[in-house]
């Protein structure tokens, strides 16, 4: 804020007509004297954001420079887009970004529905005693650690696992579904579903809980079953919320995660779980001379992320719901 | 689907259920797979769940007439699988040190936000925009993982524990919710009041805001608490060389890379982890580190399921 002239005769100046109504604008040092308190207990919170949120975001600059960790960063030559052309000629990189997106995709499609249904289900179970049993088992998975998700997976699935002992006693063979590459996409969806389904399932259910009930009487008596009522009253009433979720899913598009598919890499092969996360982890962190190359990737990310946000947000407001943010 | 409203008028039915009147009752078919469907997915979590904890407690007699590795029904139940990993070997200090990263953890994401959260809920104060502009870019872009690694590198945080708490002890998420809370559930008359009775602000938030929003504050606070537990990724990206490793990492080191690493060294971590504990099966053991890294949320879960509603109305719904 710079300030030239003195802070009474600006406000004296100051044009009113920019100010909101009612709340006529007082110099900032009298602001300052005035709310100091409130800065006070917001700066803590404004520090961390700068160290490690505003200070990275600016060292991304390593993307477009020959970047070597051994000297000061401003040392570093600026080379451009080089690194970009690498990162896009590499095969290794193109077949996490594509796994990334099969994956995102994959969520979107196959978790997303599951989440929704299970949410109308549980609202039809009348009797609210069993809904909150039955929410609560679906619901606790969620706060699960992917280390733990992925160990009861394969106490279960693994090759000594439940499922493969149950094979072998009703006279079949030993199945290890956690070491097939092949069926990594199904059991990957297993483990979202069996994890994250309950937490969407929560969202949707808070969603319809918001909707007055009168609507589905006054349909009711007007005749519309069942299905009707679904379609015309529920599925409208979740709208906002469906389009909320779909925004973050789509913002977050190439990034699945980092932990599951680290997690499982030695299982099914590096091949078939390389995901973009994966992908800047083992090249730059425990490979030697890949930062500028790592760094690249990972701003690639974060920006395809922004975009597909702002777009979706964008394409929201067109078709008259709230988005994430509002227009100010 | 096939009955029609006609034929049960809603004098004649008793009503024993609380749905509604006007609700038709649908049709036993679609009562009987929608009851099967539900039963069937509640099935699918609470079975591997059930087997751990029965691995947990069998003995090696149960094991070995089960197979080798997991049990259903436990003929016998020994808690010395618990006592072994309990008993202050490489477990016992990992449960240890994650249960002090969570405490610390916890304290701190609560105070940020709670801080930045009433710093921000005075529409017109000083900066009030610019702040929740920062704070809004956050939510729409994330930095690289060299770059954040790097930052804590420079700050001399690697292999600390401090790594693991300060880079994410701040979320914009939480902040919002919480800020939402404070505008919309508080009434302003009583901030007025509080201010017009003489209360500074910091006496005001302690005094009369604070102890209004003990349940959302509840349910912040657990849902930073459970991220703190389950912290893996940055303790494989900022913490490898600690010593004491959180629980989740000693979980995937014991019992996802023993199965035949391709480096010698996972093996030797794993063998470390198991040694001195002799006198259960080691199934057993495993499925009880397991147990053990539940418990705590399970032991919080009846907290935030009691209140998470509001929570997510206010955050996901109302934005």
């Amino acid at each position: 804020m710079a300030v030239t002239a003195g802070p009474a005769e600006r406000a004296a100046e100051a044009p009113p007509k920019t100010r909101p109504p009612g709340s006529r604008r007082k110099p900032l040092r009298h602001r300052l004297r005035r709310d100091w308190p409130l800065v006070v207990l917001t700066v803590p919170a404004m520090v961390q954001l700068a160290v490690f949120f505003y200070t990275p975001s600016a060292y991304s600059v390593i993307a477009f420079m020959d970047y070597s960790p051994y000297r000061p960063l401003w040392e570093n030559p600026i080379i451009g887009f080089t690194h970009f052309q690498i990162l896009f000629e590499d095969p290794y990189f193109v077949d996490a970004l594509f796994n990334t997106l099969q994956f995102a995709f994959a969520q979107l499609i196959f978790v997303f529905p599951i989440s929704i249904g299970l949410a109308l289900l549980m609202q039809s179970i009348v009797s609210t005693k069993l809904r909150s049993v039955f929410q609560s088992i679906v619901y606790l998975p969620y706060f699960f650690s992917w280390v733990l998700v992925v160990t009861v997976f394969n106490q279960v699935l693994g090759q000594d696992g439940l499922f493969s002992r149950w094979l072998l006693g009703m006279g079949g063979e030993r199945l290890d579904i956690m070491r097939d590459p092949d069926t990594f996409m199904f059991l990957a969806w297993m483990q979202w579903t069996w994890k994250d389904a309950g937490w969407g399932m929560i969202i949707f259910l808070a969603a319809l809980a918001s909707i007055n009930p009168a609507l589905y009487e006054a349909a009711a008596v007007d005749g519309a079953n069942r299905w009707r009522r679904l379609w015309h009253i529920t599925l409208p009433g979740i709208r906002p919320v469906i389009v909320l979720l779909l925004i973050l899913q789509l913002g977050g598009i190439l990034s699945v995660g980092f932990e599951q598919y680290q997690l499982q890499r030695e299982m099914v092969g590096w091949g078939t779980s390389e995901v973009l996360d994966t992908f800047v982890y083992y090249r730059t962190i425990l490979a030697s001379n890949g930062e500028s190359l790592g760094t690249a990737a990972g701003l690639f990310k974060g920006i395809i992320g922004l975009l597909l946000i702002l777009a979706a947000n964008h394409i929201a407001h067109r078709f008259g719901e709230q988005g994430i943010y509002q227009k100010s | 689907m096939s009955a029609t409203i006609a034929e049960r008028t809603p004098a004649r039915r008793r009503r024993r259920s609380n749905r509604p009147v006007w609700d038709e009752e649908p049709s036993s078919v679609g009562k009987a797979a929608k009851g099967l469907f539900l039963l069937l997915y509640a099935a699918a979590i609470l079975i591997p769940l059930w087997a751990v904890l029965a691995t947990s407690v069998a003995t090696e007699e149960a094991l070995l007439e089960g197979g080798g590795d997991m049990v259903f029904l436990p003929t016998e139940v020994s808690f010395q699988a618990y006592r072994e990993i309990l008993s202050g070997g490489a477990v016992t200090r990992s449960l240890l040190f994650s249960l002090l990263l969570t405490a610390v953890g916890t304290a701190i994401s609560l105070a940020l936000t709670v801080g930045a959260a009433y710093g921000l809920s005075r529409p017109g104060s000083v900066w009030h925009r610019k702040f929740l502009t920062l704070i809004l870019i956050t939510m729409l872009f994330a930095p690289g993982m060299y770059p954040a690694y790097l930052v804590v590198q420079d700050l001399g945080l690697l292999n600390e524990m401090w790594a693991l708490i300060l880079p994410v002890c701040f979320s914009a998420w939480n902040l919002i919710v919480l800020r939402t809370f404070f505008m919309t559930a508080i009434p302003g008359e009583l901030i007025d009041a509080a201010r017009i009775d003489g209360a500074g602000e910091f006496r005001t938030m302690f005094k009369v805001v604070l102890p209004m929003s003990k349940a959302i504050l509840a349910v912040i606070g657990l849902f930073y608490a459970v991220g703190y537990w389950n912290t893996y990724f940055l303790a494989v990206l900022y913490t490898p060389g600690l010593e004491t490793k959180p629980i989740q990492v000693l979980i995937q080191q014991w019992l996802l890379t023993s199965g035949g690493g391709p480096t010698g060294q996972d093996a030797a971590a794993a063998a470390a982890i198991a040694s001195g504990m002799e006198n259960a099966p080691a199934a057993s053991l495993k499925m009880a580190a397991v147990v053990c890294t539940i418990i705590p949320i399970v032991i919080m879960y009846p907290f935030i399921q009691k209140h998470f509603t509001k929570a997510v109305i206010t955050g996901a719904v109302k934005g």
